[in-house]
């Protein structure tokens, strides 16, 4: 039998010998290994779900057009700054983003102001369909409008007396319109108060064919990623500002930052605790066992090799403990995710180095005080038991 | 005459204000088997955790062999005593989760390889070859005598040291472990040094000292141990 073997074959001894501690060091090297899973999975998955909640916020770039800019005054007073209403050319757009080679689900907006019945009021002209696609949160009371149909936010309905199936008579610079409201909408934001119709006809009626006010995309991408896609697309469009739009994502990361690092600190405790209890168990079992140690050194085990069948017998206890934390954690996982969240979690293969890391970790740094003890255990006091 | 394995000159050996053994000047020949007497506390055990390695002297010299014992770091004594000293236990000392032939080849472990097949054999030869998977606890005092006498011998050791090793045993086995160690010590040819308070255990030896407070008072050959 090969020296390695026989370590093995020691360890497997001495830890089946001592049956009921090799069972409590392993429960709480899984516990807390577990646990360290359990909360990585959950973060991780959380971080997939929260993205994929961001997604369904909608588009998160948009390109404005560069506002011209004039400088106002005379001499050395200066009055500020003036700009004029400047748009994208849509056909512009579309070689840009065919260009930039960015998969992308877009929308085009062109925002004016029209006459309705005595007053000005806000207008956008939009692509319902893809309108559906990327703003899913949008609920029409009525229908979602057709050819010669417009859809009224809630506060402008409101202050004008308007339902689903009234007409109304709209005039442009250049033309005037008769649009039916097919129905209401209510976001909660500023769309209550914009009356939203087919792009081209707002178009036509503003004189400002081919052009648009903004444009939004929803690009699939976060964080760093998505900034290099908005420089990739802004190198492409030097007439226009591609900015990201970073407010829901802020919000939920900053959530999911502060929930993570609450996660953190549950498991640094645990973690501190699981260490605690290692070394309580493993100093107990050092002074059990303080005269086979004296009796390894007097049989000629130095130092180092007598700390070798310790640390091989702690190792083993965090490899056995971080595997079947792993299996625990990712159950454990698949609970929280299942009642918190709603959905499943992902079983991740490579967390199983995680656990095996963190517990490892644990059973040697535990084991650390009671190894210094066995590393300086003088043999003829231990064999006296003294 | 054979060679000295041991020379010590001035040997001391103190814990804080206590002596237990005071300047002492010994020479065991190669191949001899000295008995140490004396009552409790009187530095016998000291002199013989000195000798085989496993303390280290306040002062003096100490030589085993080739080697100046108070020279050796801490893992150079772990060298030195598997290398060059078995020792058997008055408390037998096996670690009590392993059978005997394991017990056997932890000391195989700390020395080179272990070799099952040697290590039965060791066993056979001390008697206990039909108790070879037996843990500590299923043998009796006499057996697990034999297991420690087989782990002692089991390097080829230069030095057997015998701390009280018949002290727990009763008369006929301390005969029988008497008779196996001169046996094993003709077979071997090893130097024995044996720690006793039996007068007619230390009769085996060749050579009898009487420690008396740290101190060697007196010294006498045995005729039952040189026949």
């Amino acid at each position: 039998m090969n020296r390695r073997r026989w370590l093995f074959h020691l360890v497997i001894r001495t830890l089946a010998h001592r049956r009921g501690r090799t069972a409590l060091l392993l429960a709480v090297l899984a516990m807390a290994s577990s646990l360290a899973t359990a909360l990585g999975v959950v973060s991780f998955s959380m971080e997939k779900r929260v993205a994929e909640e961001v997604r369904k916020y909608g588009a998160n770039l948009v390109i404005i057009p560069e506002t011209a800019r004039l400088d106002v005054g005379s001499g050395g007073l200066n009055f500020g700054v003036i700009s004029e209403p400047v748009y994208l050319e849509q056909r512009r757009v579309e070689d840009a983003l065919a260009q930039s080679g960015l998969k992308a689900e877009k929308s085009f907006h062109l925002r004016g102001a029209l006459r309705f019945r005595k007053g000005d009021i806000m207008v956008e002209g939009v692509d319902f369909g893809e309108i559906r696609r990327l703003f899913s949160w949008w609920q029409i009371k009525g229908a979602w409008p057709t050819a010669g149909e417009a859809v009224v936010g809630s506060d402008l309905a409101a202050r004008y007396g308007l339902k689903a199936g009234d007409t109304m008579e709209l005039a442009g610079p250049e033309q005037t319109v008769k649009l039916r409201v097919s129905g209401t909408i209510a976001t909660g934001g500023e769309e209550d108060g914009l009356l939203f119709l087919a792009l081209p006809e707002l178009q036509r009626v503003l004189g400002l064919d081919g052009r648009l006010s903004t444009v939004r995309l929803l690009v699939t991408a976060e964080g760093e990623n998505l900034r290099q896609k908005a420089a990739t697309l802004q190198a492409h469009f030097p007439g226009a500002k591609v900015s990201e739009v970073r407010q829901i994502a802020r919000t939920s990361e900053g959530l999911l930052a502060k929930v993570k690092l609450l996660m953190a600190l549950v498991t640094a405790v645990v973690l501190i605790s699981a260490g605690s209890s290692v070394t309580g168990t493993m100093s107990t079992t050092v002074l059990e066992r303080s005269k086979e140690i004296g009796l390894m050194k007097a049989l000629g085990g130095t130092r180092w090799e007598v700390l070798l069948i310790f640390s091989a017998e702690a190792a083993l206890l965090g490899l056995l403990g971080g595997v079947a934390g792993y299996l625990l954690g990712s159950a454990i996982a698949q609970f929280i995710t299942k009642t918190v969240f709603a959905a499943s979690s992902e079983v991740i293969p490579w967390f199983v180095c995680v656990s095996v890391g963190v517990s490892l970790f644990l059973a040697l740094l535990g084991s650390l005080g009671p190894m210094i003890s066995v590393f300086k255990l003088d043999p003829v006091r231990s064999l006296r038991g003294e | 005459m054979a060679a000295n394995i041991i020379e010590t000159s001035g040997l001391t050996r103190s814990y804080g204000d206590i002596c237990a053994l005071k300047p002492l000047d010994l020479r065991v020949a190669e191949g001899e088997w000295l008995s140490v007497m004396g009552h409790s506390g009187s530095g016998k055990s000291t002199l013989l955790n000195i000798m085989g390695g496993l303390d280290r002297p306040s002062g003096g010299s100490l030589r085993v062999g080739e080697e100046d014992l108070l020279a050796l770091t801490e893992d150079g004594l772990a060298r030195f005593r598997r290398d060059y000293v078995g020792i058997i236990f008055q408390q037998h000392h096996l670690v009590p989760y392993l059978s005997a032939v394991e017990n056997v080849m932890l000391a195989q472990y700390f020395h080179s390889v272990p070799d099952e097949a040697e290590a039965r054999s060791a066993l056979e030869r001390v008697g206990l070859g039909h108790r070879l998977k037996n843990r500590p606890g299923e043998l009796s005092g006499g057996e697990q005598q034999r297991v420690c006498i087989a782990r002692a011998i089991i390097n080829s050791p230069k030095l057997l040291l015998g701390d009280e090793p018949t002290g727990n045993l009763d008369h006929k086995s301390t005969l029988m472990i008497m008779e196996l160690l001169r046996e094993l010590r003709a077979e071997e040819r090893f130097t024995v040094i044996m720690v006793t308070h039996n007068q007619e255990v230390a009769t085996w030896g060749d050579r009898t000292i009487y420690l008396d407070d740290g101190v060697l008072v007196r010294e006498e050959r045995n005729e039952q141990g040189e026949s």
